[in-house]
């Protein structure tokens, strides 16, 4: 069975309002998984419930093939890594870390021996007799860390834990916490808001909307494939062009005739299109340009196409493009994604 | 800006300074009066501020010749006694209140706080009247059930237990023992603390006895101490209620002592210089206790983690 986690048909409702509706999911042993999602869509909630932090409403939770939906969290063999960390103001580096193991009943020496091996692996060993507040930011998030390893738990789970960080320590820590993984290879589950970081740590990505899985795959799907408007609106910077269209069987035009793509499609449609699969400086379509940044590496352009709708393009020219122009584009047929106009879900297979 | 800072730097001054005068001045007085004999206070013909020769002497007399540092005793233990429960017992309730989740918490909050309103004084009788026999209620329970009719059928006696708990220590500290103002300051305490603390404790495997053991108590030793210092004060100077349940000296707290002082015989000046030497006396241990301990006073009660 390894250290698979399974989520069967978990509900989670406070005073009656849902917030985790009915979500069923498996996760692999070994496998780093990121829950990603707009804030308030239930991702701590998922993951307390997961710990034993948080009761399920309804459903099953499966770790390693045993129910423990109703056991407290030191019989699940999880371990946490809090946002703002957690950690105890009043001990040391070194009890903090080794409180579990205290608690546990672990003997002194076994204790010690773990403690500075854990302190060891996130490269906090001068400092185990420090206060925590005697510790810089990345520092602390190491103790975290390796108060969490130091159990050897089965699954590691990590609440927004980079989201305090500044942005040079949080790549770093990204950088660390993917090699963490590969070393220690407990089924990890990351929980954040930041697309960039679910997207470069996690093996899959489980993308939550409001208490609800919008799509469950491989980064590489996620963007390549989105299983919906919502996936295809959230993950990329800037995201997904989507606008509304009508199929004849043989193009996509919108609502003021202007032919988008050829494609077989027919009927209403939702259109969704990269910014950066929009192929400039040549094609059929024109528009007029709005507004430009020049990023260097390429042009963040926003510009109106003839039936006022407003598209945004990624054009890797850059100054070749005159002030304020009409720009001229195509839509590349295999970069074309369809959804249905009413649920949202994928059209086109 | 300079001379601004200044203009305001000085008009503080001078607040401050007539403040202190406003706080010292009746100290001044006591100490003054208390270095004067009972001759020199009868003959100015009232309080005078010209300082005498006999504070040893006066001072000498209230240790040797009254009661007042037996009842000293009686106070330390009292004090003590007082504010340790009250810092118990606001913990543990608070412990309860803020890191349970129950639907009632917020009422039983309210209901904590709203004792407030209802100083012992109000109720002084009654309390007397509990704390003269702790098994009232329970014979009042047997009463109210039938139960005693039934047993004096059975048996011939009723049951009645008493238990006279006045002039005893407990009799006198635990009716004053109460204090739903530190179950304010503790929760105000726990709330400034890690949200994710109890979570992590809980990851840790410990459960909710370990965690208030291991975690909030070392946490919480600053408002404790504070709240503790304060409570003893609190305990030290409370009046009516020691006055009415202590009935022997040696029972009473120095403060019934000291006012027993001022009443000694009748159509006689009292012996003022005498009894500001028993206010300097009694007052001795309070106010060492606040000038050692002061920083820590006002640390834990600003309510805060650091
Ligand atoms: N203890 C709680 N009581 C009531 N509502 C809660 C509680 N915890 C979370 N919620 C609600 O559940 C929703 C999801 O919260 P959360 O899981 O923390 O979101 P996320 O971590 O995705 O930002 C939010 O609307 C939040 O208000
Ligand atoms: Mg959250």
């Amino acid at each position: 069975m390894g250290n698979t986690i399974e989520l069967d048909q978990v509900s989670k409702a406070f005073d009656g309002k849902t917030v985790i509706d009915s979500l069923s999911a498996a996760f692999e042993d070994g496998e780093f998984v990121a829950i990603l999602g707009p804030s308030g869509c239930g991702k701590s909630t998922m993951l307390n419930m997961i710990a034993g932090l948080e009761r399920v409403s309804a459903g099953r939770i499966l770790i390693g093939g045993a129910q423990v939906q109703d056991s407290p969290p030191k019989d699940r063999g999880c371990a946490m890594v809090f946002q703002n960390y957690a950690l105890y103001p009043h001990m040391a580096v070194r009890d903090n870390i080794g409180y579990a193991l205290k608690v546990a009943g672990v003997p002194k020496l076994e204790r010690e021996r773990r403690i500075v091996e854990a302190a060891r692996i996130v490269e906090l060993g001068d400092y185990l007799d420090r206060r925590p507040s005697a510790l810089s930011g990345g520092q602390r998030q190491r103790v975290a860390i390796a108060r969490a390893i130091v159990r050897e738990p089965k699954v590691l789970l990590f609440d927004e834990p980079l989201s305090n960080l500044d942005a040079k320590l949080r790549h770093g820590m990204r950088m660390e916490l993917s090699q963490l993984h590969r070393r220690i290879g407990a089924t990890s589950i990351f929980v954040t808001h930041d697309q960039i970081e679910a997207m470069t740590l996690a093996d899959r990505v489980m993308l939550l909307n409001a208490g609800r899985i919008e799509q469950f795959a491989t980064p590489h799907d996620l963007y390549h494939r989105p299983a919906t408007t919502f996936v295809a609106g959230f993950i990329g910077a800037p995201p997904m062009n989507l606008m509304a269209v009508e199929g004849d069987g043989a193009t996509l035009c919108l609502p003021d005739g202007t032919v988008l793509a050829h494609h077989a499609h027919r009927g209403p449609v939702t259109l969704g299109i990269r910014p950066e699969k929009i192929a400039t400086g040549r094609g059929a379509l024109t528009a007029k340009l709005l507004y430009r940044e020049d990023l260097g590496s390429h042009s963040s352009l926003l510009v109106r196409l003839p039936g006022g709708q407003t598209i945004q393009i990624a054009s890797p020219f850059g100054t070749e493009i005159g002030a304020l122009d009409e720009i001229r584009f195509d839509f590349p047929a295999d970069q074309i994604h369809l959804f249905d106009q009413k649920t949202g879900h994928r059209a086109d297979t | 800006m300079i001379e601004t800072n200044g203009g305001i730097n000085r008009t503080a001054s001078i607040i401050l300074i007539a403040g202190i005068i406003f706080i010292l001045s009746p100290l001044a007085i006591a100490l003054l009066v208390a270095t004067q004999s009972y001759e020199d206070f009868v003959a100015a013909g009232g309080i005078s501020l010209i300082p005498g020769r006999h504070l040893i002497d006066n001072i000498a007399h209230i240790a040797l010749e009254t009661n007042l540092p037996r009842q000293v005793l009686s106070s330390i233990i009292i004090a003590t006694s007082v504010s340790a429960i009250k810092c118990a017992f606001a913990f543990t309730a608070t412990f309860a209140l803020v890191f349970f989740d129950c639907r009632w918490s917020k009422l039983i909050f309210a209901l904590t706080i709203a004792t407030v309103m209802l100083p012992l004084e109000l109720i002084v009788v009654t309390t007397y009247q509990v704390v003269a026999n702790v098994a009232m209620p329970f014979n009042w329970l047997v009463d109210l059930t039938g139960l005693g009719f039934l047993m004096e059928r059975l048996g011939g006696v009723a049951p009645h237990l008493e238990w006279n708990l006045l002039d005893t220590y407990v009799g006198i500290a635990a009716p004053i023992a109460t204090s739903s103002t530190s179950v304010f300051i503790y929760r105000q305490f726990f709330l400034s603390l890690p949200r994710d603390l109890p979570r992590a404790a809980a990851m840790d495997g410990a459960g909710p006895i370990r965690f208030l053991i291991d975690i909030l108590l070392p946490l919480s030793k600053t408002p404790l101490i504070a709240t503790f210092i304060f409570w003893f004060i609190g305990g030290w100077t409370s009046y009516l209620w020691p006055l009415v349940a202590a009935s022997s000296s040696d029972m009473q707290p120095a403060i019934v002592g000291l006012s027993r002082l001022a009443t000694s015989e009748q159509d006689r000046i009292p012996e003022v210089p005498m009894l500001m030497a028993g206010a300097l006396f009694v007052s001795f241990l309070p106010v060492v206790l606040i000038a050692v301990m002061q920083r820590r006073i006002v640390k834990g009660l600003n309510l805060s983690e650091k």
